[in-house]
């Protein structure tokens, strides 16, 4: 509802329809997306930042990772496997919390993160599950942007506190301490202190719930600068419940303070400590009280205990030792004597954000780092990565023509990547191959020779690798006579020419085009961006703890477009909102961002599209979220800039930054935004989210594979979704969608041969899903079919029923999926399985026909399957092939029909006390089929069943033309079976009786079950 | 004040659901009500299911019992023979190992949580109450592209790893015809434990004055799933009692 209360204040400021004027009806496809469903690939290997962990408080097993960026996740195994709960919901979580009298069902989760990096994404509020995480419920704070801390009171589950940091990168008035007194239905500002300041982080003294302690901070990042600290900053105590809050800073370091941490000793209440940012270097560091914060003593200023108060300031005591504390930190840290002197914790990860003791044991404990989950278990000395969680946050992708495509991409702290979308088994860790260090961003495939372009932050280095040869060079432009210093951004464009494979282009505040693979390097342009000094001073950034990391580095080229269609037509946009086009090649260039309506100035330009299907078209996306402005800005040009027309409307929520463009149908679009994916069918006159297992997750980049037509998605938070062949979409139209059924085109269906032995994949590590290789036949339903008989069949080109398979009902689009299989044969019934009659003989090439049945009205739809020439099979071997394996098939089902008719007449011999004969038949019995043992070790000999059926498994499974071996087995098979058939007639007329005995004829028992 | 015109209107499209809103009882009841009458649900004795699974055009057939005083009984036709799996005589759960074809007994915690359902026969909303079930209509909310009702109901609480759990299942009541189209719930053991299930229904028709669903579909929510499909429905069938009984070691055939 509030949502909708939003949209039509939007629309009603006019924001919400820019495109209004057009004479064009809007075509939403509102949850009718169906079956088309996003598929995950992670990876998991290098996982990705994690904000907060909560543990069960009874249940040891119980364990919940609350993620910069992929949403909550919870495990029921201490920590070795998760599943996520959190997947309709915004993904960037601040901190998660169970109420202490429902830790079972009762889960707090205050979104936004609250380690405020350059990246961080944002929150959408507060939410509760009362089922465990089934489902959940809003709780308001929607424009708190990250929640810090979320208490409930131990005895009275209706008392909740809620810290909010708030706004990183605006003024706002949501933040400080809330409290309810009614389970959440009401909220009272408890403590606020001015619009830069926010809650830090709070405590509760576990003997006393109506004492309290809150770290208020003053902090504000733009987008080139950064401030943590001021005369706001303070440590404050409530002993009532919050009704009252004094500061506590006796012996505190004199003048300004930054971001403090507050923990208190589970087992002594009174001992606190608390992690100090302040002026002087000597001053700043760990800080001890025995008194309830009375009085305070600095212990330590130890470089892992000062380092990056914003990103580490986290400090948590033994459950059971309150000597025993561990800081967070680059390392991380722990203290065995009471915060005196600290070790750094073993090798993991990088940047450590928090950390939970097991309650059953303090050698178990958890660490939330920049790189996924790690777990000791031995106090912090050796600890394992889970290998389950994928997290990882990309900031860009770009894929190859590689059969299955690679993803190519760079990740927040973890390097840059590759990995394919396919790999036998599913793709896991070992797939994926490392192609740079440091922070990862954009990563780039020649487009002909085996060679990756990739980086690291803001061009420090950017490398050209050889993958054949595994050799390295790099390559970065550098600073030459007479030009200005460059200026990168810490996410430093790189692109490619769609026309001139060696061309390699590079963005400082000027445009380097190099055309020889990055050997040398001219720059085609001026200085593109506003170059305004006010937002160069990154040496002096971060506030109490100077924080040059180079993460702010502003006024640089963000993004660069040649055209498709033009190579002299380039697109430049710029962080400080420069959208530029050259037409000339790089000769004179355009500043355009003077003609975009309704865009504030200086806006970033996260990406620009040039159009496949028109050269002067092009769409430029804006994100805005570093001044606070939370608004989707997308526009297109038909005129090269000289006039630019949103086409977001108020039903795309989130900040945008990432736009595809169909490359058939130009009104089919997707947009990228803070919260998932979006799309369009109407060129931006109304959108739709797509959530079909695609959470609201922040994505950063969208590419659209030509092979596949697969969209590519590089999220930041759960690593590579993708959305395979979104072809269907084009075809969507008022006209289908008001059709019974609407079958749409199936492109022809390469026969998939491949095989492999799987992966040997332990079940603990994430799998990435594949993209199925079968047909897929694909149709509209406009309702749901619900009632009465709904059913498909496969025919092929003579009209004969191939196979059945089950049609899907939903409303909208719907994707049954056939192996190109018929049924397996019927097999002669034994005493045990015939393995080898399970097989499927794969049909030949052709044209078929899907035929659905829905009620009295029938669908038809003929598709085409073709075979794959890798295999280098002549159509004459294929033909060989098929025409033995169906021999095969269908001799199975003879020798199938000869058992039937053979226990027909051993049971007339029987009942009839011809024992003669039914000793004969009973001995032909036995070299037909197994008649003793079982389905495993127990094994009794192969009869003729078992070793043609295993034959005609070896000879359908195989891709290739059937052996000489095959046909000389198959020699011996048919001859053993004809005499078999030989002996059965010579039987069976001397049967007593057997002259009136009524059997099934061939087809008749085939029919039978 | 055009675009304030739309914005109205969508507001009273979207929330026209929700005022036609009812209770999970008002709901329930238009369930049985359209599917034959509570009366009738209640004097069905048991049903035999002629079904089959369809694994990408390999039919397996399935002969499905389920009676009234919770015995039932899957019988699976492989390659000619009969294997019998998820056979519970009332007292016994049993299913026919695939590489001895002999008998096994499940496991004591399945068998537990198994005989909380002895009385879900028919269906579990069927008179919810006297079971001590409880339900909850949640809201509604889109399923398989339809509008529905969401209704969780919550069963006898089950055992789970040694561990007690509440029992909950979460049902999607088609707003049009106040049939379920799918239901969802936790998995709680083994590898997928952790992800959630989700089983769809569609193609109801009547048998002998009761609607029942011809196809269901079961798998992981976001994933691949399993269709089955019923070809015959026979209420109230005549069975054999010795079939459920857990036999003794025989040569590896289950005889009827």
């Amino acid at each position: 509802m509030r949502k909708l209360m939003a949209w039509m204040v939007l629309a009603g400021l006019g924001i919400a329809w820019p495109a209004m004027g057009q004479q064009k009806d809007t075509l939403r496809a509102a949850n009718l997306f169906g079956d088309m469903k996003a598929r995950h690939i992670g990876p998991a290997l290098m996982s990705g930042r994690i904000n907060d962990l909560e543990v069960h408080p009874a249940n040891p097993r119980i364990l919940y990772v609350g993620s910069a960026g992929g949403g909550v996740w919870k495990s029921g195994d201490a920590g070795t496997t998760f599943a996520p709960v959190f997947d309709d919901y915004c993904q960037s979580i601040g901190v998660v919390t169970l109420d202490p009298s429902d830790p079972d069902n009762t889960i707090y989760v205050g979104t936004g993160e609250t380690w405020t990096r350059n990246s961080v994404s944002v929150g959408c509020g507060l939410f509760r599950s009362r089922d465990a995480g089934s489902t959940w419920e809003s709780l308001g704070f929607e424009n708190s942007e990250r929640i810090a801390s979320v208490i409930v009171h131990p005895e009275n589950p209706e008392v909740i506190y809620v810290g909010v940091l708030g706004a990183l990168w605006s003024d706002s008035e949501e933040r400080g301490v809330y409290k309810s007194t009614d389970g959440g239905e009401t909220w009272e500002r408890i403590l606020y202190v001015n619009p830069r300041n926010g809650l830090a982080d709070m405590a509760m003294d576990p003997t006393n719930p109506d004492v309290l302690y809150a770290s208020m901070w003053e902090f504000r990042r733009t987008a080139w600068s950064f401030e943590s600290g001021g005369g706001s900053s303070a440590l404050y105590k409530t002993t009532d419940g919050g009704r009252t809050w004094n500061k506590i800073h006796n012996g505190f370091p004199e003048g300004q303070l930054g971001r403090l941490a507050i923990a208190v000793a589970p087992t002594s209440p009174n001992v606190l400590y608390t992690v100090i940012e302040a002026e002087k270097p000597e001053r700043k560091g760990l800080y001890r009280s025995d008194d309830g914060g009375q009085n305070w003593k600095q212990l330590n200023n130890d470089f892992e205990i000062t380092v990056r108060p914003f990103y580490f300031s986290r400090i948590v005591t033994d459950p059971r030792n309150p000597e025993v504390v561990v800081k967070a930190g680059l390392s991380g840290s722990i203290s065995r004597d009471g915060g005196k002197t600290f070790k750094n914790l073993g090798n993991m990860h990088s940047d450590i954000h928090d950390i939970a003791f097991s309650i059953v044991d303090s050698d178990i404990m958890y660490v939330a780092t920049d790189g996924g989950l790690y777990r000791s278990w031995d106090g912090g000395n050796t600890l394992e990565i889970n290998e389950d969680l994928p997290l990882s946050q990309f900031y860009h992708i770009s894929v190859d023509d590689a059969t299955p495509y690679n993803v190519y991409g760079g990740l927040q702290d973890n390097g840059s990547w590759y990995g394919p979308s396919s790999s036998p088994g599913g793709i896991t860790a070992r797939d994926w191959n490392s192609v740079g260090g440091g922070d990862g961003f954009r990563v780039l495939k020649h487009p002909t020779k085996p060679v990756i372009y990739s980086e690291m932050q803001g061009a420090e280095n950017v490398w050209r690798y050889d993958t054949e040869k595994q050799l390295l060079k790099t390559i970065q432009p550098q600073p030459t006579a007479g030009v200005a210093d460059l200026r990168f951004n810490w996410n430093a464009p790189m692109a490619l020419s769609p026309h001139q494979p060696d061309r390699f282009y590079m963005g400082s505040q000027y445009l380097h085009r190099s055309e020889d693979m990055g050997d040398t390097w001219e720059v085609i342009s001026p200085d593109l961006t506003t170059n305004d000094p006010a937002k160069q001073g990154q040496e002096d950034s971060g506030g109490l703890s100077m924080d040059n990391s180079g993460a702010e580095n502003h006024t640089t080229i963000f993004t660069i477009a040649e055209s498709p269609l033009d190579e002299q037509v380039i697109w430049v946009g710029t962080d400080d909102g420069n959208v530029q086009i050259t037409r000339d090649g790089g000769n004179t260039w355009t500043n355009t961002s003077g003609n975009i309506p309704g865009l504030p100035a200086n806006t970033w330009v996260y990406h620009i599209e040039p159009s496949v299907h028109d050269k002067a078209t092009a769409y430029a996306v804006f994100d805005g979220h570093t001044r606070g402005d939370m608004t989707p800005y997308a526009y297109r040009t038909t005129d090269y800039g000289a006039s630019w027309t949103s086409i977001t409307t108020g039903e795309v929520e989130g900040f945008a930054r990432a736009l595809q463009e169909d490359y058939e149908n130009p009104d089919l679009l997707f947009l990228g935004t803070e919260f998932g994916l979006f799309i369009t069918l109407d060129g931006g006159l109304s959108w739709t989210p797509f959530r079909n297992n695609m959470p609201p997750v922040a994505v950063h980049y969208l590419e659209l594979h030509k092979g596949t037509n697969d969209l590519v998605m590089g999220t930041h938070g759960r690593g590579v979704i993708i959305l395979d062949d979104i072809s269907p979409l084009r075809e969507l139209s008022r006209e289908v969608m008001e059709s019974t059924l609407h079958f749409f085109r199936t492109p022809p269906t390469v026969m998939d041969e491949t095989s492999n032995f799987g992966s040997s994949t332990v079940s603990t590590e994430f799998v990435g899903a594949n993209r199925s290789t079968r047909a897929q036949i694909r149709y509209f339903l406009k309702s749901r079919h619900t009632f009465g008989k709904m059913t498909m069949e496969i025919r092929d080109a003579e009209g004969n029923i191939i196979t059945t398979l089950e049609p899907g009902k939903q409303k909208g689009l719907n994707v049954v999926e056939w192996g190109y299989r018929r049924k397996p044969p019927k097999v002669a019934k034994g005493k045990t399985f015939s393995f080898g009659a399970f097989t499927a003989p794969t049909v030949p090439a052709g044209t078929y026909t899907a035929v659905i049945t829905k009620g009295r009205e029938t669908f038809e739809h003929p598709f085409e399957l073709v075979y794959d020439d890798r295999s280098g099979l002549t159509a004459a071997q294929r033909e060989q092939k098929y025409r033995t394996t169906m021999e095969l098939y269908d001799m199975t089902q003879e020798l199938a029909y000869l058992v039937y008719q053979v226990d027909g007449f051993l049971e007339q011999a029987e009942k009839a006390g011809d024992k003669r004969n039914q000793k004969k038949l009973q001995d032909l019995k036995e070299t037909l089929v197994i008649t003793t043992g079982d389905n495993y070790v127990g094994a009794a000999t192969p009869q003729l069943r078992e070793k043609m059926a295993d034959l005609y498994s070896k000879v359908a499974g195989d891709y290739d033309v059937p052996s000489a071996a095959d046909l000389d087995n198959l020699a011996l098979i048919s001859a053993r079976f004809e005499k078999a058939k030989a002996d059965f007639e010579g039987i069976r007329p001397r049967v007593k009786g057997g002259n009136a005995l009524q059997l099934a004829s061939f087809e008749e028992f085939l029919e039978m079950d | 004040m055009k675009t304030f015109a739309y914005a109205f209107l969508a507001v009273a499209l979207f929330t026209g659901v929700t005022t036609q809103a009812q209770s999970a009882d008002e709901i329930l009841a238009t369930y049985f009500e359209n599917t034959g009458g509570e009366q009738q649900w209640r004097a069905l004795s048991g049903m035999k299911m002629n079904a089959k699974v369809n694994q990408q055009g390999m039919e397996i057939p399935l002969e499905i019992y389920q009676l009234k005083d919770g015995r039932q009984m899957t019988v699976v036709k492989f390659q000619g023979k009969e294997i019998k799996q998820g056979v519970f005589d009332g007292e016994t759960l049993w299913s026919t190992n695939f590489m001895t074809m002999q008998p096994e007994k499940g496991d004591a915690e399945t068998l537990a949580n198994l005989k909380l359902n002895s009385n879900d026969f028919p269906d579990p909303f069927l008179d919810y109450k006297e079971k001590g079930y409880t339900v909850e209509l949640v809201g509604t909310e889109t399923m398989e592209g339809a509008e529905t009702f969401k209704i969780k109901l919550v069963k006898e609480p089950i055992t789970v790893d040694g561990q007690t759990r509440e029992d909950v299942s979460y049902y999607y009541f088609d707003a049009e015809n106040y049939v379920p189209i799918a239901v969802e719930s936790e998995i709680h053991s083994g590898p997928m434990k952790g992800q959630t299930q989700l089983i769809t229904f569609s193609d109801y028709q009547e048998v002998g004055g009761l609607y029942f669903p011809f196809s269901m579909s079961q798998g992981i929510k976001g994933g691949a799933s399993q269709p089955i499909t019923m070809e015959q429905i026979e209420l109230n069938p005549e069975v054999d009692t010795a079939a459920f009984a857990f036999p003794a070691q025989t040569d590896g055939e289950n005889k009827q």
